[in-house]
């Protein structure tokens, strides 16, 4: 969709094939190749539940549309873009609906390969990531005017670096990602301030065909606490592990079809805090 | 390549073009004290006119009940010992005190606030009226009213004699009163009801000895007056 307004011409040769590897990967994982160009169309839905129940319990069903493309000069080096549209629909105990379209925070990344067993058709990439969160996005507020909690924002609303690091194995018709990134939220334009989010991922995919694979994974995320206008949000921090499954497809060379299903195995959240299966489906165009 | 980057502008202007919030209230209950127009003088129900100077209370939580949990609720909840002049605001429960100058009534509600509880049947409401505490909304203009719940000043007249007895009571217990729907309130959807608790101070009175005034601070005149002031409240749902 994206990639139709963005001058899909330039593209000369299907990503895979221009690699020397077969594995799909979806954006963030590629094998950067000079002048490889990819965008993304990504929507993320989850249920979340924050509160006791019959007491100040808000319940939200959000939808993101995460817009993205990656780009890599070189390579060794992707610099990667993406803006969310978020929809939530929050509902209080009182039956009371709030219906919001907002934007979420704007992400640029740049992902550097550090080490790579060999030039063409790496079969390990090392790779350090680094980015920044803009705060473009918008901060709702409840009827006296306080921000509601940070987890029912579309986004933290600050300017947040990212730091983290990659690892890839491909080694066809296998492959497997393990990822360690860290977000560190700076204060908000609202007096929010976000807690330190650190993510942990490893994905295993088994590509039978070329045209499809398929992936099992875990990612463990740990929150450090939220403050709104420097008062702790009892229901941020903690941990939680999904398992996650999914697969990847590719129907036309350029295209890639991702879906996958995070199911919430061992959650930790602090406070009345509790997350539901997210599911995530995905569209990838190899300009 | 240039215009290839194009997509990166391209992505937060349609980004921000989205930003649009649209609320639907939920169930609300407005909350009103309702207190009958003060005439010059108030006559008890033993014939004594009562010329009355100062009439105050002070006005605690508010608390909607819910029929299953009534009884259990009530019992638990608000013992006069334990009940505070600020209590939590939770979506059963108005919090915050204030002071209500009884003399200055015309007739009208005085809506305190509003209720947002989750869906259920409701019973009644429970009101407790506790010693204003510095934050008391109304205290400034009736500073006499810190850490008391009630104040009350005057004379009263043998309406036979025509002797006036002048007379100041200041209650600083917790004046505690559950009060029932006529018909339950059942909240299954999104509407606004109204709830008036009605303070009938002309009743507060009633069987009042008043040559026990001469120790107001006793025992007994308090008691008199504590259970006249619970029994004069009444509640009413629209």
């Amino acid at each position: 969709m994206v990639a139709l307004v963005s001058g899909a011409n330039a593209a000369s040769a299907c990503g895979t094939c221009g690699v020397g590897d077969p594995t799909l990967t979806i954006v963030g994982l590629e094998q950067p190749k000079e002048h490889r160009f990819r965008s993304s169309a990504t929507i993320r839905h989850r249920n979340d539940q924050i509160g006791d129940p019959r007491v100040d319990q808000l319940q939200l069903a959000e939808q993101r549309l995460e817009l993205g493309a990656a780009y890599s000069p070189t390579d060794r080096l992707t610099i990667s873009a993406m803006m969310p549209v978020v929809h939530r629909f929050v509902t209080a105990v009182n039956l009371a609906e709030t219906d919001i379209w907002a934007p979420g925070d704007f992400e640029l990344r740049l992902r550097g390969i550090v080490y790579r067993d060999r030039a063409f058709a790496p079969r390990h990439l090392l790779s350090l990531i680094g980015g920044l969160e803009f705060p473009t996005s918008s901060i709702e507020v409840d009827a006296n005017g306080v921000p509601l909690p940070l987890e029912f924002q579309s986004g933290t609303g600050s300017w947040d670096p990212i730091a983290g690091v990659s690892y890839a194995l491909f080694s066809d018709p296998w492959s497997l990602y393990v990822s360690s990134v860290t977000t560190f939220p700076t204060t908000g334009t609202a007096d929010t301030k976000a807690g330190i989010s650190s993510r942990q991922t490893a994905i295993g995919q088994y590509q039978p065909w070329t045209f499809l694979a398929f992936q099992l994974g875990a990612e463990f995320r740990w929150d450090g606490p939220g403050f709104i206008q420097g008062v702790r949000d009892p229901n941020t921090g903690g941990h939680i592990t999904y398992g996650t499954i999914g697969m990847v497809a590719m129907p036309h060379e350029r295209v890639l079809l991702t879906f996958t299903a995070a199911v919430p195995l061992i959650q930790r959240l602090d406070g009345a805090h509790r997350e539901s299966v997210g599911i995530i489906g995905g569209l990838i165009y190899e300009i | 390549m240039r215009s290839r980057l194009a997509i990166v502008p391209l992505l937060v202007a349609v980004a921000s073009a989205a930003g649009c919030t649209r609320t639907t209230e939920g169930i609300e209950v407005d909350i009103a004290y309702e207190t009958p127009a003060t005439p010059q003088a108030v006559r008890s129900d033993a014939d004594t006119r009562i010329w009355l100077d100062r009439a105050l209370i002070a006005m605690g939580p508010v608390q909607l009940v819910e029929c299953d949990n009534f009884a259990r609720v009530l019992g638990r909840f608000f013992t006069a010992s334990r009940a505070k002049a600020h209590a939590p605001e939770t979506p059963t429960q108005l919090g915050t005190p204030f002071v209500l100058d009884l003399l200055e009534s015309t007739g009208f509600s005085f809506v305190v606030g509003t209720i947002r509880p989750p869906p259920g049947r409701y019973c009644g409401v429970r009101v407790v009226g506790t010693p204003a505490d510095a934050d008391a909304v109304g205290l400034k203009n009736n500073s006499e009213m810190l850490n008391s719940s009630v104040l009350l000043a005057g004379e009263a007249e043998d309406t036979n004699t025509l002797a006036r007895t002048p007379f100041r009571v200041q209650i600083r217990a917790t004046v505690v009163r559950e009060l029932r729907f006529e018909d339950p309130l059942v909240l299954d959807r999104p509407t606004t009801v109204n709830v008036s608790v009605r303070i009938d101070h002309m009743r507060w009175f009633d069987g009042i000895d008043f040559a026990l005034f001469a120790d107001a601070e006793g025992a007994a005149v308090q008691q008199m007056l504590r259970s006249n002031i619970e029994a004069s409240m009444a509640t009413e749902s629209l």
